[in-house]
């Protein structure tokens, strides 16, 4: 213990450098305003701002990496309340209680939840990678597609707490983002699927375009042409912080949200998206109140905010603890490694403590200043919903498109927000919500990839789901959830009717 | 239309042509990764970019357009205008996804010839990795064992028909071995899962494994190069164990539309073979273990041919898998 | 009746029929070594059930009629500006192209003063390419005239 104080104390002496500090300002600020930017998300930032870090050396580099990492993470929540246009795929959640609050006029303190749980899952993951980095990723090795495939049938029946409404109607829309999910190159046996020679969908519909589409652009289509625009409670400015409540309701969430977070996150491959979508669904079982989600539960935007969060620090624990990357913005940023002449591997820590400490001083500094970047900021951006709306929302049209069209420089991905947009209108219209397509879209393609995974490599036999401990255990606490939630659904069958008719007649989610 | 209105529209006609007959380079040139960042070609282009710049004077931009395995990025350069001002930095997989486009009888995303080849970079062998805790330790027990018992020693890779299955099929049909392959979504993943136990054996570049290797988690047993590769002077190739037809390597080279003019071309091997000696260039390939092999005109064109028949080969032997029971 | 849950549920189906036509062409493969077409089949053949059971549990629902289309007329708008963009984008470059289609929706559709729409469409255009290609330097489409 000792000795990782001492090398703390370390890291912090080149994290607080004046030329590091600089860095690592100047990555939170630019990943925030590519994070507030509708549909560019960290891994766009990132990849923008590669090229212009391989004049510096390694540490500022990787420093400045991350803060932009941390930044579009912070910023991303931002949009998603103030607009409901998610800033990348994971804030999605976010849009759907952080956006209710908005219209609530409690824009204020819904951002401010946000940064504030983002900032405790970061410092707390942050804590937790420095301390059982190595064990916490020679664990996470041990997933393999069969626990990867269990781990993502849990994730699946998050859906059953995502809607409000009628449980058929949410079964419905999550089949159809799981048949989107479909589309593109079948990485198993090389066919094209759905995909009539449109190259750019070989790799399936896009997340990013088809959440900006599902969410923002609907919800444009929804409100642009009411004759009274969407009553929008303007906050004073007394209200930015949140009420006593609101945080005593927040805390339990930000702590479930952080632990959460964190152990999805460390798991290599992309399962950290579905961090908040799983923080969400915990939240709502877990409460006292489950009606509030979907209109304004703190809860619903402390819990996935701060999941999000840790999922990024978690991600980081392979990459630094092994040198594997755990998904493409860690492979982004081990590349950024290599570049510099790091070679990231098991033996980083110890042939590259500089790095290694610096690194993790500066992602504690990193939250700390978004904290403080963002607070006074939250002020700016609710003065956005100041903007009468018929200028607002061309705006709001205008930067989705951009932003949807500058992470792949492709007009596909345009069309894609517009098909979703209209979809998603459509489906609003009629009742249905839209979050579980996210969701569908999400887990399809890792979880067939997951389950030919398992069966090719046990030669076909289903048995190896249940001789691997991880994945019997999760395959386990699947199959209780489900039993659970069927018993409660049968005994809450009875006023499920009048649930439904009140949900119909409720504000359009 | 007013007066004014033709006169602009004929003298914006009549600078067009003009524009074109400008000394190369007058507009800044764009070299497609068509892979995301961070990956191999990223880190190839972007130097590359660099020192072109210093070379030619005239700014050089990266731009990435992935997709599909990179089919995505490589259709986007075969049908833009050839004249100079977009090129192609492309993989090994170049010469993999037409023919693998061919075999599901689809109309390909593009064609090999659509592009004229104007330098390799690099060529990294791919290194035949295990775990250190396996039981062979050498290349000659691997493939004995797999004799012994095929279909049962797994292998990960990048994805199917990619460079990292087809490096490994090429060695099952040279040493006439069966082996179990599992695709993954990427070079990342193929990583993650031999480290993790899932699976046997990999095929690799050099540059991500390396280190591993120097940590002692994974141990290598042959390469697929013609010469020893110079960070591992003791891991033999294949052609030294007997299995000539077992070579291949992760290339990266630049190429540009067919159809480019010959003095654009020239002036384009030209500019490369001296960005190629361009210090910061060298020491960006140091930096990534990638050791510069470079190669124009004939040299490269055999190299390429020769390449891309085997690969060609080896995609048409795996075959569409659901036709193998 | 037509009811808004059996307009749903009907498109749905038929979505899942078409999906399932879509897939006859791929190999199926077996329960143990599942091919390309076998998960989405088994989601089609899903979603085809809850489509039914849509249209069979929707009576209840409201008529699409009375749901109240004032919208519409803008949400066609944007939708056609939106369709515009992504056709003329890369041909036209991005600041005609956006610039024009803030024209057309704040000035046109939403109908404000023509002086504050050019300033508007103009400083959101040129300022947003700024940020982007200048600052980000991530590249824009540039039109055929350099612009």
């Amino acid at each position: 213990m000792a000795d990782t104080l001492a090398n703390l104390w370390v890291g912090f002496s080149v994290a607080l450098a004046p030329s590091v500090l600089l860095y690592a300002f100047v990555g939170c600020l630019i990943g925030t305003v590519v994070g507030v930017l509708p549909g560019v998300g960290p891994l766009a930032g990132i990849s923008l701002l590669l090229p212009a870090t391989f004049g510096l050396d390694a540490t500022r580099a990787i420093v400045m990496l991350a803060g932009i990492y941390y930044g579009a993470m912070y910023g991303g929540s931002t949009t998603s309340i103030l607009m409901r246009i998610p800033g990348e795929a994971a804030s999605v959640m976010t849009c759907i209680d952080g956006y209710a609050m908005a219209r609530r006029g409690r824009a204020g303190p819904a951002l401010t939840i946000a940064a504030v749980g983002s900032y405790v899952a970061g410092t707390a993951s942050v804590v937790a990678l420095m301390v059982l980095a190595p064990p916490l990723a020679s664990f996470a090795l041990r997933f393999g597609p069969p626990e990867y495939f269990a781990l993502l049938v849990l994730g699946l029946l998050v859906l059953a707490y995502m809607s409000s409404g009628s449980m058929l109607k949410a079964v419905a829309m999550a089949l159809l983002g799981l048949l989107a999910g479909m589309v593109g190159i079948d990485q198993m046996s090389g066919y094209f699927r759905f995909a009539y020679g449109v190259v750019e969908l070989g790799d399936g519909i896009g997340v990013v375009p088809a959440a900006v589409g599902l969410f923002g652009l609907s919800e444009v289509l929804l409100t642009a042409g009411q004759a009274a625009p969407p009553e929008v409670i303007k906050p004073r400015l007394r209200e930015l912080l949140p009420s006593r409540r609101e945080w005593r309701e927040s805390a339990a969430p930000i702590g479930r949200g952080t632990v959460l977070g964190f152990l999805i996150g460390i798991i290599p491959g992309s399962a950290h998206i579905i961090s908040s979508f799983v923080s969400y669904a915990v939240e709502r079982r877990l409460s006292r109140r489950p009606e509030e989600f979907g209109r304004g539960a703190v809860a619903g935007v402390a819990g996935p905010e701060s999941a999000n969060n840790a999922a990024t620090s978690g991600a980081f624990v392979p990459m630094l603890a092994l040198g594997v990357p755990s998904g493409p913005i860690p492979a982004v940023m081990l590349a950024a490694m290599m570049v510099h002449g790091v070679s990231p591997g098991p033996l980083l820590i110890r042939q590259q403590p500089e790095l290694f400490w610096g690194f993790i001083a500066s992602m504690y500094v990193g939250n700390l200043v978004l904290l403080v970047l963002n607070l006074p900021l939250v002020g700016l951006f609710v003065n956005l919903l100041r903007v009468p709306y018929p200028l607002l929302y061309p705006a709001i049209v205008m930067f989705s498109v951009l932003g949807v069209y500058s992470v792949n420089g492709s007009v596909v991905d345009v069309w894609i927000m517009l098909v979703t947009g209209v979809v998603g209108y459509l489906l609003r219209k009629f009742g249905f919500e839209t979050a579980p397509i996210v969701l569908g879209l999400v887990l399809a393609p890792m979880i067939e990839m997951a389950l030919r995974q398992s069966l090719a490599m046990s030669d076909g036999r289903y048995s190896i789901f249940l001789v691997r401990p991880i994945a019997a255990t999760l395959l386990g606490v699947a199959l209780v959830l489900t039993l659970l939630s069927l018993r409660s659904l049968m005994t809450r069958a009875l006023d499920w009717r009048a649930r439904l008719a009140l949900a119909e007649k409720g504000e359009p989610l | 239309m007013s007066p004014v209105v033709i006169l602009a529209l004929a003298v914006l006609g009549a600078s067009a042509p003009a524009a074109a007959q400008e000394a190369y380079p007058s507009r800044p040139i764009t070299i497609v990764a068509p892979f995301p960042p961070g990956g191999v070609a990223d880190l190839h282009a972007r130097p590359l970019a660099a020192a072109m710049e210093k070379v030619l004077k005239n700014p050089v931009g990266v731009v990435n357009k992935s997709g599909a395995a990179g089919a995505v990025g490589m259709s986007f350069v075969a049908n833009s205008r050839p004249d100079g001002y977009t090129l192609l930095l492309a993989l090994s997989s170049i010469s993999i996804i037409p023919e693998a486009d061919k075999l599901f009888g689809r109309p390909p995303a593009f064609t090999v010839d659509q592009f004229v080849p104007l330098a390799l970079l690099s060529a990294d062998p791919t290194i035949l990795v295990v775990r250190t805790e396996s039981p062979w330790k050498t290349a000659r027990e691997f493939i004995e064992d797999a004799r012994r018992r095929p279909g049962q020693i797994s292998y990960s890779s990048s994805g199917i028909y990619g460079t990292l299955h087809m490096a490994m099929e090429l060695l099952s049909h040279a040493a006439d071995i069966k082996l179990r392959h599992l695709p993954t979504a990427g070079a990342g993943p193929a990583i993650n899962a031999i480290l993790g136990g899932h699976v046997d054996a990999l095929a690799s570049g050099p540059a991500a494994v390396i280190a591993h290797i120097e940590a002692g988690k994974l141990r290598p047993l042959a390469s697929w190069g013609d010469r020893r590769h110079p960070a591992l002077p003791d891991v033999p190739t294949f052609k030294e164990l007997g299995y000539p037809g077992a070579e291949f390597y992760i290339w990266a080279g630049v190429f540009a539309p067919r159809g480019t003019p010959a003095p654009v071309v020239e002036r384009l091997e030209v500019a490369l073979r001296e960005a190629v000696n361009d210090p910061d260039f060298k020491a960006a390939m140091d930096k990534l273990k990638t050791p510069i092999v470079f190669k124009q005109g004939e040299e490269f064109r055999k190299f390429f041919e020769a390449d891309a028949r085997r690969l060609a080969e080896g995609v048409r032997r795996v075959g569409r898998i659901e036709e193998k029971k | 009746m037509l009811t808004t849950d059996r307009l749903a549920g009907g498109a749905l189906g038929l979505l899942a029929l078409a999906v399932m036509f879509e897939s006859r062409r791929l190999p199926l493969g077996t329960l143990t070594k599942p091919g390309p077409a076998y998960l989405p089949v088994v989601l089609a053949a899903l979603l085809l059930l809850s489509g039914l059971a849509l249209v069979v549990l929707g009576g209840r629902a409201p008529r699409p009629a009375a749901l109240g289309w004032e919208e519409g007329r803008h949400t066609a708008a944007i939708v056609a500006a939106v369709a515009v963009v992504a056709l003329l984008l890369e041909r036209l470059g991005y600041r005609l192209t956006m610039a024009a289609m803030l024209l057309v929706l704040v000035g046109m559709v939403e109908r404000r003063g023509w002086v504050v729409t050019a300033l508007f469409a103009a400083a959101l255009a040129l300022g947003s390419f700024f940020l982007f290609d200048t600052v980000l330097r991530v590249p824009l489409p540039r039109g055929p005239l350099g612009f």
